[in-house]
């Protein structure tokens, strides 16, 4: 039974209800200011990709930097002096630095790469793509809703969240360059240093922040009061469940940022010691002329109160994409729905009480220690729940490899790594050694990029055909798939390494200060040549995974218009109900309100005997003879 | 097409859309507010001795303030029971009640309080030889056991272990003369009344130099351009209008603390009076009226006015009361919008809808009575 | 809102019940402001002051939200009791954990003299053995 296909004359009836919506909508309204959760939803994947793009490009940058050290950057190095040159660095009083210097990134510039990579990943990227591209796209048609609850406010959301982009943007081209404090913009330095590029971070950050929450309350009220009926709370695809936790860490998480940004700013602007200690220098002989009194902890406390909700906001509709990839793929139902929605609650809960886990060596007393310790290796057992109860969905299951199913099972194993090399860190006495070191690096982009980015590529792949009604080329996606699997792995394995040898972060001359051709006298801690060389091997990694990324950029686009045509609505053969509908889903969605009847993974139900292997959740008919009964009564 | 529940409550939550939104909204200022709290918490437990002072705010202002809020809360339910019961003019009246007493918070916040502090200054002395020559000037010879308990009561209230407390030693030149300033005498002599900014004559050493930035000079590639003095050189005519970059060699200042009369021993009842200083303030004196002094430029280590640059304290005040009240601010923007005649065509076409909005507008409006609930205790009181 | 409340409850019990509201806060403005003038601080010392006047403030944010706010009629009585008690508790658990982690007490080799502001010397480190 399927509603997808009513024919014309409904559709026009049933229309002359409703008094907007389906007026001629001029190009402004029904393309860029538009609040419909569908083109808000494309509007924030496209950004998102570009900024990914943008941050990728900052990081080679960086990494050139890092392998060879004084070497002008090829091709682009001259290009670039002559954009980005004029734009000097302050440093100081009077002193001055420039960014690119005969073509090569000075450490000024890669502080500035270095920051603003982190940013434009976290902020600009990861968050936008997997909550609110998806989210906006996905989330009202899983659930039967005909929009969002809020769709003005939608798009105020998404228009705050460009405002925010295009002064972190514009942040690069003004007079002493984007922000250097690190993606953390700890104080005092971020309170102190004169480049304005550290005030439009703030204010970008500010703009940012007030558009996830736009964002999140729109969330959370859809999917506690749109919910069509039949869809009770435990029929909702687990991809809701993961977008309605993620919503509740950003509004809850956000706020105290946002306070600690505008007394950042107050810092900056108004001279006020917020975070500034009494006594403190700046440069020069005599203390600052502010009234201290402040706390650099302050700053810390309140950063990482979000920072760490903030990660799992990283992940969690990456695992929702996830489950909802992989049933679909092993035609059989997620192993342990509830208990995977009891862990995601457990895990937004504890969230909010491990921060200070990346606060180890602020000098904490160890009663304090201890419990960030307990409830950091707490929150790990949620985690690994939902890691086992998506194993375990393999079991039995009749594995299709398709791209976006390969990039789904791979998730699992990268995670995997991801999670247990976090172990270490938190526990107070291994952090010790390894804390601001690149074995952090390693285990943190383990878990977002082979983690997150790859289950974000998977549900581009997945819902392509969903938006446009083609396919992407399962041949080049292969090809971006294994690429991408290989060159992450080449990238992010050596950096567990160095980072047991002890390198630390952020060293624009990738470690060679600290490498012992450099310092032939010291006898222990300086870092050997294997570990020095595995800086090019990783760089020759980051080239590569450029490489493959054009095959997916130009995958992407040629399928547009050229890709193969699907011949069905539902081309996966999923049950959920965003597959229920025409493609591309049309205004309002759905041609009349669904009900639900079913759960969201009745893969391969020996009770259902539809000859689909597969029921829909709208589906009201079990079986071909529930048909046949109530047809002869 | 129609967002089902706009204004029908869905059955199973009881809530209709706009109200689960502002609830939600709300949740996330507490946490807003919550942040900002607790960094106040966090800077007063951890001042150094000395820095943290108490008894400053106005405390009759501040609790006519929170009559008038909580006066403002109770009218906007009136309005929104007025609408329950279909009284259209009730609900007007109420309304414009509301908005009159939001307005005169905000008047009274931003024409009296903030200005009151940003004319009244801080000065700390370099040496203790300058600290006790001005002392002397202001409060005669016995002026050391003066000073220090009138900067006991600002400081250190509760007195707790006096004899051991690092409060015994801070030194005379910590201990900040207060008052204002009412002229300045530059280095040929000859005495200037204090310049006005925005008719209020306050000149802060940090508030208003940063509107000086686009006068100062820059080399060509858009870098500072520094004079021999270390100093930025400023264009043909303009200065930095602070302290640091005038011409000055003295301020003839009037201090507060010498008609600073407290009634009572504790802290808390910060009405200082300055009564003459008042009726000085504004204009130069130089010589008769025997209430200003001058004190001269190489003997002030520190000049601010209250500010939010002057303590940590301030910055905190400042930051929390300036959120309340730029919420309160949209609050009265969002409450005239609901009193234009457009809300009477919404009304008549759709009442369930208008109340509705009435309702969540309330709901913000509480809340903004909630934060200054607390508020005012934390930072008036205690 | 639904019908729960007919014009004459709204007439007969709500307003009543508002002026009530507003009596209790104008009420707990002056004990607060009173019990500043009088010295609270002094009498029973900072903490107890601080626990006071919080102790009143929750009883005016607890009016204001249960009755203008409207919560008591909306939802049971105890779900939204124990979520507002569980986010009181959150937020002072919050501070105790960041406050408690700054105290000097609580660092290694320091004693509890945080509240007394006397200035200890850092306690001496291991001598270096080379």
């Amino acid at each position: 039974m399927e509603t997808t296909t009513q024919p014309e004359a409904e559709h026009g009836e049933h229309n002359d209800d409703h008094s907007h919506g389906h007026a001629e909508q001029s190009f402004f309204t029904k393309y860029i200011f538009s609040t419909d959760h569908k083109v808000i939803g494309i509007q924030y994947g496209v950004g998102a990709l570009v900024f990914l793009l943008m941050g990728f490009i900052l990081i080679m940058g960086m990494r050139w930097q890092m392998a060879k050290p004084d070497t002008p950057v090829p091709v682009l190095g001259p290009i670039l002096e002559k954009v980005y040159a004029h734009e000097i660095a302050l440093d100081g009083q009077g002193k001055t630095v420039p960014i690119f210097k005969d073509g090569k990134i000075t450490a000024s510039g890669y502080n500035q790469f270095g920051a603003m990579h982190g940013t434009i990943m976290v902020f600009l990227a990861i968050v936008p793509l997997g909550f609110a591209a998806f989210g906006n796209y996905v989330v009202p048609l899983q659930i039967g809703a005909p929009d969002m609850c809020f769709p003005r406010v939608n798009m105020a959301s998404f228009w705050a969240f460009f405002a925010g982009c295009t002064v972190m943007t514009v942040s690069f081209f003004i007079p002493g360059g984007a922000a250097q404090a690190g993606w953390t913009s700890y104080s005092p330095l971020a309170s102190v240093i004169p480049t304005d590029g550290q005030t439009y971070w703030l204010v970008g950050m500010v703009l940012l922040i007030t558009s996830s929450l736009l964002g999140a309350v729109n969330f959370i009220a859809t999917i506690i009061q749109l919910r069509a009926p039949g869809m009770t709370w435990f029929r909702m695809p687990f991809f809701v469940w993961a977008q309605f936790v993620t919503a509740f860490l950003l509004l809850l998480a956000f706020p105290p940022l946002e306070a600690a940004g505008i007394m950042q700013l107050m810092d900056r602007v108004c001279d006020t010691s917020f975070f500034l200690p009494s006594g403190v220098f700046a440069s020069g002989t005599e203390p600052m002329n502010v009234s201290g009194g402040g706390s650099p902890l302050l700053w810390q406390h309140l950063f990482w109160f979000l920072g760490h909700p903030e990660v799992y906001v990283l992940i969690l509709p990456a695992i929702g994409i996830v489950t909802e990839i992989i049933s679909n793929n092993t035609r059989r139902p997620i192993w342990g729905y509830r208990l995977m929605v009891g862990s995601l609650l457990v895990l937004g809960f504890l969230s909010f009480i491990v921060w200070a886990h990346h606060m180890y060596l602020t000098g904490m007393s160890s009663k304090v220690a201890t419990f960030f310790q307990t409830t950091t290796m707490i929150i790990s057992i949620p985690s690994v729940i939902l890691l086992t109860c998506l194993f375990m969905s393999l079991w039995r299951g009749s594995i299709r490899f398709n791209t976006p199913s390969m990039f789904a099972l791979a998730f699992l194993p990268m995670f995997g790594i991801g999670g247990l090399t976090g172990l270490p860190l938190g526990f107070n006495f291994t952090d010790l050694h390894l804390h601001d070191s690149y074995y952090v690096i390693a285990h943190f982009h383990y878990v977002v990029a082979p983690g997150s980015i790859f289950a974000l590529f998977a549900g581009i792949y997945y819902w392509f055909p969903k938006m446009t009604g083609r396919r992407m080329s399962e041949y080049w996606g292969k090809v971006h798939f294994w690429g991408s699997l290989i060159f992450m792995n080449i990238i992010f394995m050596p950096m567990f390494i160095q980072g047991f040898a002890g390198m630390s972060r952020r060293m624009s001359d990738g470690g060679a200060t600290y490498s012992m051709i450099n310092n032939p006298d010291v006898t222990s801690g300086a870092l050997t040549d294997q570990v020095m060389s595995l800086n090019s091997l990783i760089t020759m990694g980051a080239f590569g995974m450029g490489l493959v990324q054009i095959v997916f950029i130009v995958n992407f686009f040629w399928s547009i218009r050229n890709g193969e045509k699907t011949n069905s609505d539902n081309p996966w053969k999923a049950t959920t109900l965003e597959w229920q509908t025409p493609t591309p889903p049309p205004h309002g969605n759905f041609l009349e309100q669904p009900k639900t009847y079913h759960g969201p993974y009745e893969y391969s139900n020996p009770d259902v005997d539809n000859g689909k292997g597969f029921l829909a959740q709208n589906d009201p008919h079990k079986s071909v003879s529930e048909e046949q009964k109530e047809a002869e009564a | 097409m129609e967002i089902p529940y706009y204004d029908k409550e869905r059955p199973d939550t009881g809530l209709y859309n706009g109200k689960a939104g502002i609830w939600l909204f709300l949740a996330s200022e507490v946490m807003l507010f919550g942040a900002l709290f607790s960094a106040y918490v966090l800077l007063r437990v951890g001042a150094e001795p000395g820095t943290w002072s108490m008894g400053l705010m106005n405390q009759w202002v501040g609790a006519f303030n929170t009559l008038i809020l909580i006066a403002s809360s109770a009218t906007i339910v009136m309005a929104w029971v007025c609408l329950k019961l279909n009284d259209w003019k009730g609900f007007r009246k109420w309304k414009w009640a509301t908005v009159i007493f939001a307005f005169t918070f905000l008047v009274v916040k931003w024409s009296y309080e903030w200005p009151a502090k940003f004319t009244h200054y801080d000065v700390t002395f370099v040496t203790e030889e300058s600290a006790s020559k001005v002392y002397t000037d202001v409060l005669g010879p016995e002026f050391s056991e003066t000073q220090s308990k009138i900067w006991q009561e600002r400081f250190d209230p509760l007195k707790k272990d006096q004899e051991k407390s690092p409060l015994a030693q801070v030194k005379l030149k910590d201990k900040p003369l207060d008052g204002h300033i009412v002229g300045y005498i530059d280095s040929d002599g000859v005495e200037h009344e204090v310049g006005a900014a925005w008719g209020i004559p306050f000149w802060s050493h940090a508030f208003a130099w940063r509107h000086d930035r686009k006068n100062i000079e820059k080399e060509k590639d858009k870098s500072i351009r520094y004079g021999e003095d270390g100093r930025p050189v400023y264009k043909e005519g303009h200065f930095r209008d602070t302290f640091r970059d005038k011409d000055i060699k003295a301020i003839i200042f009037v201090p507060a603390h010498g008609t600073w009369d407290r009634e009572e021993k504790h802290a808390g009842s910060g009405a200082i009076k300055y009564a003459e200083a008042k009726h000085d303030a504004g204009h130069a004196h130089s010589e008769g009226h025997g209430h200003t002094i001058t004190i001269a430029r190489e003997d002030i280590s520190r000049l601010s006015s209250y500010e939010p640059a002057h303590s940590t304290f301030f910055a905190t005040y400042y930051t929390l009361t300036g959120l309340h009240a730029l919420h309160v601010l949209g609050g009265i923007l969002v409450m005239l919008y609901h009193l234009l005649p457009v809300s009477r065509r919404v009304y008549e076409k759709n009442p369930v809808q208008f109340t509705n909005r009435i309702e969540i507008t309330g709901l913000f409006w509480h809340f903004v009575d909630l934060v200054w609930i607390f508020l005012f205790p934390i930072l008036y009181l205690l | 809102m639904s019908d729960e409340h007919s014009p004459e409850y709204y007439k007969k019990k709500f307003i009543p019940l508002i002026y009530l509201v507003g009596g209790i806060l104008i009420v707990g403005t002056i004990i607060t402001f009173a019990a500043d003038k009088m010295g609270i601080a002094e009498r029973w010392g900072f903490v107890n002051a601080i626990i006071f006047a919080m102790s009143v403030a929750v009883v005016k944010a607890s009016a204001v939200i249960y009755i203008f706010m409207h919560l008591k009629w909306d939802i049971k009585l105890k779900t939204i009791s124990l979520t507002l008690g569980c986010t009181v508790i959150f937020f002072i658990g919050m501070m105790w954990l960041t406050v408690g982690s700054e105290i000097d007490s609580n660092k290694p080799g320091h004693s509890d003299n945080t509240w007394n502001h006397v200035t200890e010397p850092e306690p001496e480190t291991a001598p270096e053995t080379k």
